[in-house]
């Protein structure tokens, strides 16, 4: 929708200009911790303040992956129900790595930078993201080869499939001394400067800026010319081609950058659990996506905060009012949603937003032709 | 297109002899009786993804909906043939309830000529359909405030937890008493009309309605009315009549409650959730995920997350292993001898149901009017609705026939397979596997797909326990299989080409 607007050159200042709600969000959230310490006056790390900031830990993860799966059925207008795979191949590389690799390799080699200090454990850190990220995106560019053969429904069983057959993996017993199987890795043993019990305000920081830079990252690549192509092959993809972009290049492009957030959003959240589950591969992580880019509004990345924003802020509250099964009433609200609101909140706010200018707009006219 | 099908026809022959030279493999490195095992149980699962499969296949044909809640309709198929074999007191405590709402909206076709000829102002057309809807709001809630449905939906739970040597009558306990209870049925009826009222939009000009059908709306409405008032009256006498009944008898009108209950609860679900979402593929295939999450959630309430073992009627019940069929029809034992395997009779119950779907399916198809329509709709739906025929009468009936054949897979795996809310999602997935195997829209392939696949996965099965690998790994590889026939031939084998 904000593509109607005239194009000005995209520089990160001017996308920050454009960007003020999402700012003065990001500012809230900064604040947030500091606020609710001073008046409950429990400090930061403690009671309440700490369990509010797990809350949202949860929902600045969730978010991520709401956006990065907007880029995929908002903007490419691809329906994969695979995000699940993204997000636990992410998750389960994590924790494999931290709890199978990381302890050995520390206790064998120490690595020093020429002044002396002890780099080890940032290089350990930094490479078992980079791996977790290169598992994701490995996986990613298995579905858009895919997507080179299929399309719609047959794509979206194939990617259920495959995300599926990952779950069945993480499942698996015979892999039992290395994933848990049933149980899951627990008690991985993350860097202790980011463990999140411990160090809760600074986890609480990482994961803020973590959803920051992810939404200034995905903003900046829909924005440039290659995401105007993808938005492209959404509407036609033969013109697309006709024109002489191959949408089979752009469409790995989107799956690569959408793998890489999702990915690292499951780093993320298997850091925050400090375990790896086979839920996590699970089909609920991409109906979850779903439903929030749905609520929130698709096509639009701020859709996907919005809706995580809901999930988390219903999951807390709705248990409280209806009891357990309070998903029952999320769903009466997605169906809801999807027959009467399909453009999601933000979508229809915008829409609603342009009609009520064009009714101002009206009533002025009329009101300057009755002065005269 | 000559070459395509060529091509079709060496892909499949070549499929089959490849099927042949893998069963005479498996029976000579396996031996007689473990491959006749494994084999009925591969024919017996199979004939289960069949069920799910069939419905799936023509309703992605038809309408290319991609309905995710197609597990949900098998488990609630269990779940409702569980309910009136173990105690139907949920079933006809609530029944009197939602017939009167539908006899209610089944006014619509006979209204809504004589409404929409109706003089009014444009207001008056506005609010009158507004007004309508909020009548019926309340006559809902006097209708449905205060009814026990956790109380009714617990007899069944209650009666499966005490011992099965009690009598199954000292379950039902009293319910509302009739002189407070008729208003109920009353008020939903008149919900329903109201909301008949609304949905015909009165004196709406651009709105079509023919009156020639008139006498035989009536005779229906008339059946609905006089089956609405008998339902109430005996609504608590019925369920001890069934109870009461031979358990054979009471197990076949299961069966044919599952079935009724399927067909009808697809046409509900198809009118009011996926009809106003065809212009939108994406939508629809949100709508039916919402659904299956719904739908899981309405049975945790009703019947919390547990998981049930259906007793077996006493036709497959008897202990004792049966040498002939003959011997088996006259006693109902348990197990039966098959080429020197001992094999539960429930199970080739089951094989046998599937194939007499399978045939019925056939005959529908081939040689009724109905079934040349479906398949006229498959190839081209734009070209049916040319020649005059209402494609979106033909889609509903088609969703409610997959959704009824779902929902009798349901019933038919309800006595050996625990009923729980999360039964139907394994199914689910075989039944997408096995649609892409044997390609959308075909409902032949849907049979060769299902039984290949559960052939597949009890080898597989077989084999993994053989080698001690984990029956995840057989499960795994039909999600494999899945994928490369996906890839080497997206339109499967026996679809249309894309």
């Amino acid at each position: 929708m904000s593509e109607h607007k005239i194009q000005r050159r995209m520089t990160i200042r001017n996308l920050l200009q454009r960007e003020k709600a999402f700012l003065i969000f990001i500012l809230l959230m900064v604040a947030f911790p500091f606020v609710l310490g001073t008046i409950t006056g429990t400090g930061i790390n403690h009671g309440v303040t700490k369990f509010w900031q797990g809350q949202l830990i949860v929902f600045f993860v969730m978010a991520v992956v709401a956006m990065s799966y907007d880029l995929l059925i908002g903007y490419c207008g691809i329906l994969s129900f695979g995000h699940a795979a993204f997000f636990g191949a992410g998750a389960y590389t994590t924790a494999l790595l931290f709890t199978h690799w990381a302890p050995s390799f520390s206790t064998k080699y120490r690595i020093f930078i020429p002044g002396g200090g002890d780099i080890t454990g940032i290089l350990i850190f930094a490479f078992v993201i980079l791996m977790a990220v290169l598992a994701s995106v490995l996986v990613g560019l298995l579905f858009s080869a895919t997507s080179v053969r299929l399309k719609g429904a047959y794509f979206a069983m194939l990617t259920l499939a495959l995300a599926e057959a990952l779950h069945i993996l993480a499942k698996a017993s015979d892999f039992i001394k290395w994933t848990g199987a049933d149980e899951g890795l627990h008690g991985v043993p993350v860097p202790a400067w980011i463990n999140p019990t411990q160090f809760r305000p600074r986890f609480y920081f990482i994961a803020l800026v973590f959803l920051f830079v992810s939404y200034l990252f995905i903003r900046r690549f829909t924005n440039s010319p290659a995401g105007k192509v993808i938005i492209g092959t959404r509407e036609n993809e033969e013109r697309v081609r006709m024109i002489g972009y191959n949408p089979v290049t752009y469409r790995t492009l989107t799956f690569v950058v959408s793998a890489i957030f999702a990915g690292l959003a499951g780093a993320m959240f298997s850091m925050w659990n400090m375990s790896a589950t086979h839920s996590m591969t699970s089909t609920v992580i991409t109906v979850n996506a779903l439903i929030m880019v749905i609520l929130g509004g698709m096509g639009t990345l701020v859709g996907g905060i919005v809706g995580a924003g809901l999930l988390q802020a219903f999951s807390h509250f709705f248990y409280d009012w209806f009891g357990p099964r309070w998903p029952l009433m999320f769903g009466l609200i997605f169906i809801i949603s999807v027959l009467f609101f399909p453009y999601g909140i933000v979508g229809t706010w915008r829409l609603k937003r342009l009609q009520i200018k064009e009714g101002w707009a009206r009533l002025i006219a009329l009101l300057a032709v009755k002065k005269e | 297109m000559n070459n395509n099908n060529k091509r079709r026809t060496y892909f499949i022959s070549g499929f089959f002899v490849l099927l042949l030279v893998l069963i005479i493999l498996a029976w000579q490195t396996l031996g007689t009786a473990p491959f006749v095992r494994t084999s009925l149980s591969g024919l017996t699962l199979g004939s289960l993804f069949f069920m799910v499969a069939a419905g799936l296949t023509l309703i992605f044909g038809l309408m290319d909906v991609l309905n995710f809640a197609h597990g949900s309709m098998f488990m609630l198929g269990a779940y409702m043939g569980w309910q009136f074999y173990t105690n139907p007191t949920f079933i006809f405590g609530t029944a009197p309830l939602w017939l009167a709402f539908a006899t209610g909206v089944f006014l619509l076709p006979i209204l809504k000529p004589f409404l929409i000829r109706l003089e009014l102002s444009e207001s008056w057309q506005n609010a009158l359909p507004r007004l309508a809807y909020a009548l019926m709001v309340v006559f809902l809630l006097i209708g449905l405030l205060g009814v026990n449905i956790m109380e009714m939906a617990d007899t069944a739970m209650v009666a499966i937890t005490t011992t099965v040597v009690s009598n199954p009558l000292s379950e039902i306990g009293p319910q509302e008493p009739i002189s407070s209870f008729w208003i109920r049925p009353l008020a939903l009826f008149l919900a329903g009309a109201m909301t008949a009222v609304g949905a015909s939009k009165p004196g709406n000009k651009k709105e079509y309605a023919t009156d020639e059908n008139r006498s035989r709306n009536l005779i229906i409405l008339a059946f609905l009315i006089i089956t609405t008032i008998i339902l109430t009256i005996f609504r608590e006498a019925l369920p001890v009549a069934v109870l009461l009944m031979n358990g054979n008898l009471r197990f076949a009108l299961a069966i044919l409650t599952a079935v009724l209950f399927g067909f009808m609860f697809g046409m509900v679900i198809e009118i009011t959730f996926i009809r106003p979402l065809y212009q939108r593929h994406m939508f629809s295939i949100l709508m039916t995920l919402g659904l299956a999450f719904v739908i899981g959630e309405v049975v945790h309430i009703l019947w919390s997350p547990l998981a049930y073992q259906m007793v077996r009627p006493p036709f497959f019940a008897q202990p004792g292993k049966a040498e002939t069929v003959w011997e088996w029809f006259q006693n109902g034992n348990a197990t039966l001898n098959v080429f020197g395997v001992t094999f539960p009779t429930y199970r080739l119950f089951i094989i046998v149901l599937g194939l007499l779907m399978f045939v019925s399916l056939i005959i529908l198809m081939t040689k009724t009017r109905m079934g040349m329509i479906i398949r006229a709709g498959v190839q081209d739906p734009e070209m049916v609705e040319a020649l005059g025929i209402n494609v979106r009468q033909v889609f509903t009936l088609v969703f409610a026939l997959g959704v009824a054949m779902a929902a009798l897979g349901g019933i038919g795996a309800a006595p050996f397979i625990p009923v729980q809310p999360l039964m139907g999602d394994q199914f689910l997935m075989q039944g997408f596997i096995t649609v892409v195997l044997g390609g959308m829209g075909s409902y032949i392939g849907a049979f060769v797909g299902a039984i290949t696949l559960g052939m597949a996965r009890a080898f597989g099965d077989y084999f993994a326990l053989r080698l001690s690998l984990s029956p995840a790994i057989a499960e795994a590889s039909t999600v494999i299989i899945m994928i490369i026939v996906l890839l080497v031939r997206p339109s499967g084998l026996f679809g249309k080409k894309e």
